[in-house]
């Protein structure tokens, strides 16, 4: 074990195999299933609220969908095991939606009264795009659906898709505790074969984010210099755009300094490389990406975005060095 | 069909004068793209024996390659969403057509010559319309394209032909993916892959789909043998622990046999294959998953299970005199004789995805194997 090598040797070990158990240990009792817990605590206050108020506009009810929307952005790039299965990550956020189908598939269930809304195990049944953080989104702030008359139906959808949501959360966080830890924690398993496994899982989930953050949360607003689309913003009608990718990258910090815990001189790189993209995000003044056709704005925006690539670059491929899970030229391809 | 007429009357049409063959190029046994330690992205020629004949720099990341029938010719296909395909003259290196998908589609990696070597097919991407093309280039009219042809499902990947020339087999993976969200798989929910056997002409002959709880299983890569019995490789898109068979074989107007090896070997496989292939007796298929680092195969006739060659990011894999070679992002390329490696050679690049098979002419041994 590495803890008890003089610094001397630990030296000589760089950059040779280290699967980290207490590291892998420590992002699943640190990071994943609080963070898991949060959501569900976070999710079922918002199904609560939502219960007695379901006004779009209350402050009560916002407030609560953006504590709970903040708690799964912290958590969006564990993408694997209990937010795959049944496909509860889809149904808790359904994003990017390119083809509109979130507002077409609410407006079908409120022309049709859809009675799904008075059953969890009916709601539950819809599409995804009827689902979640995105389809709540636009129930709360999107102007046509603020100016739908009928609130009766309305307010029994914001009601059913916030249970729903509470639901899943509590679902992927029973999952986390009961099953998945105990396959990541004790890996001789089917699914985690070796220690060096759960670290690749771990590892990959960090390029999950950065990709995420670098190729949809930045680069759909961005679009190119002739072109920008600021209608493809994530989350924009809540102007929470920036702010997720704020969210994201703190998340990300955390999630790459236990990964790199191993090597002091990568792991202050990693922070600072972090710290730089969390600076330019919080310069932006521009929440929903609204003025992204301006070109002050958008240098700042294309700044962070660079600073995002060159953690993707600079400090992603150091890191899976370092955990030796680098090997993946073509593991890493999926094609 | 735009341009099918056409297409057809010309398929007959043209006589070809061979220019330079392969022997010319140092005969190589197949073809892979890769990147060198410069970071330049080459497409190479390999002998049997893994050693390089050619290599020719690309554009950017590679995928798979499509050897023209007798031709020194090869086309190299951009990584998905692809878009290029270079056509290289494989004697001199030489360019001669960069090909670009017409306004609305890219080229998902993968292609295939008719057995004339007149015509080119590529399978692509029309993507605002969230379907599955089949593009034909003309390879004697310096590959002006043609035709494209519906590749009868979605998401189309790995295209071969069938024996006789008449088939192509196409595996349609299902996801719908769009250039503006990158790789983002946007339909999982609703995606139903199939494998799909057109004419050469476009006509749907037969569609194959499995069963609905295969519905997550994308069919992505093809072996077909010398009697047209049709190996497929899939990538499971559900819950990772959750994955069913990955490996599946067909016969026309047959039913599927699906392929699975022992428990833990099939979970290394994290649900996903890279490469299919038949050996030389064209009574063993094996499969790569560079995602567990390992090479597996499996006997045609009865499924049983053959065992497992360990090998970090393999992917690349094809038929060699005496089993299997098989290459990996490491750079290395192992000939294996019933899964033990008979031979290892290093090279000072990272070998990409696909080794594909220049020609027929290896598919059964020249010597006796032992």
């Amino acid at each position: 074990m590495r803890h008890f090598l003089t610094p001397f040797l630990m030296s000589l070990t760089v950059g040779t195999a280290y699967a980290g158990p207490v590291e892998n240990a420590a992002i699943l009792d640190e990071i994943i299933r609080p963070g898991f817990a949060q959501l569900t605590n976070q999710t079922t206050a918002l199904a609560t609220v939502a219960s007695h108020t379901c006004a779009p506009q209350s402050k009560e009810l916002r407030d609560a969908y953006g504590t709970a929307f903040d708690a799964w952005i912290e958590l969006s790039h564990f993408r694997f095991g209990p937010t795959e299965a049944e496909n509860r990550a889809f149904a808790l956020s359904f994003w990017p939606d390119p083809r509109n189908a979130i507002p077409r598939t609410l407006n079908a269930l409120i022309t049709a009264q859809d009675p799904s809304v008075q059953s969890p195990d009916e709601f539950s049944e819809n599409s995804i795009a009827a689902r979640g953080f995105y389809a709540l989104e636009f129930l709360l702030y999107d102007d046509a659906f603020l100016a739908i008359e009928d609130r009766g139906y309305v307010c029994s959808l914001i009601q059913a898709i916030t249970a729903d949501m509470a639901v899943i959360s509590g679902e992927i966080s029973q999952d986390w505790d009961n099953r998945y830890a105990v396959l990541m924690l004790n890996p001789s398993n089917a699914t985690y074969p070796d220690e060096d496994s759960v670290t690749r899982e771990l590892y990959k989930a960090l390029g999950v984010g950065l990709e995420l953050l670098t190729e949809a949360r930045l680069a759909r607003p961005l679009g190119t210099f002739e072109r920008p689309r600021p209608a493809r913003a994530e989350a924009r009608r809540s102007e929470r755009s920036v702010r997720h990718i704020e969210i994201s990258l703190t998340a990300l910090r955390a999630l790459a300094a236990q990964l790199s815990a191993p090597d002091a001189e990568l792991s202050q790189r990693s922070a600072d490389a972090f710290d730089r993209a969390i600076d330019l995000a919080q310069r932006v003044d521009d929440p929903d990406f609204s003025e992204i056709r301006d070109p002050a704005q958008r240098i700042k925006v294309e700044a962070l975005q660079q600073a995002v690539q060159r953690i993707r670059t600079e400090i992603y491929p150091d890191l899976g060095a370092l955990l030796d899970v680098s090997a993946g030229f073509n593991a890493l391809d999926g094609d | 069909m735009r341009g099918r007429r056409h297409f057809l009357t010309s398929l007959f049409a043209t006589t070809i004068v061979p220019k330079v063959g392969w022997a010319a190029v140092g005969s190589p046994a197949y073809l892979s793209a890769g990147r060198d330690r410069t970071g330049v992205f080459f497409l190479s020629g390999l002998t049997e024996n893994a050693e390089i004949t050619f290599s020719v720099p690309l554009p950017a990341r590679g995928h798979a390659a499509a050897a023209h029938p007798f031709l020194a010719e090869a086309v190299g296909f951009a990584r998905r969403p692809g878009l290029f395909a270079v056509v290289i003259d494989c004697s001199t290196g030489a360019v001669l057509a960069t090909l670009a998908p017409p306004e609305g589609r890219h080229f998902y990696g993968h292609g295939a010559y008719s057995q004339d070597g007149q015509f080119l097919f590529t399978t692509e991407n029309d993507f605002d319309a969230s379907r599955g093309i089949i593009g034909v280039w003309d390879a004697t009219r310096n590959y002006r394209r043609v035709a494209e042809l519906s590749s009868g499902g979605i998401g189309p990947h790995e295209m071969r032909l069938m024996p006789g020339g008449e088939t192509l087999v196409v595996a349609n993976g299902g996801i719908a993916t769009h250039p503006k969200t990158g790789r983002q798989k946007l339909n999982l929910p609703t995606m139903q892959p199939n494998l799909t056997y057109l004419s050469l002409t476009g006509d749907i002959l037969e569609t194959v789909e499995l069963p609905s709880d295969y519905q997550l299983n994308s069919i992505r890569h093809l072996a077909v043998s010398q009697d047209g019995t049709v190996a497929f490789g899939m990538q499971w898109q559900g819950d990772r622990g959750a994955a069913p068979e990955l490996l599946g074989v067909h016969r026309a107007e047959g039913n599927v046999r699906l392929f699975q090896g022992d428990e833990i070997n099939h979970q290394r496989m994290q649900g996903y294959v890279g490469s299919v292939s038949f050996d030389h007796t064209q009574q063993r298929i094996g499969v790569t998953s560079p995602r567990g680092g390992l090479v597996q195969a499996f006997d045609l006739e009865n499924g049983g299970d053959l065992g497992v060659f360990d090998d970090a990011d393999v992917c690349g894999l094809s038929a060699n005199q005496q089993g299997f070679i098989a290459t990996n992002g490491n750079g290395q390329i192992t000939r294996l004789t019933d899964l033990r490696p008979l031979e290892r050679i290093q090279h000072a690049v990272q070998w990409d995805n696909h080794l594909v098979q220049l020609t027929d002419a290896h598919a059964m041994p020249k010597t006796r194997s032992f």
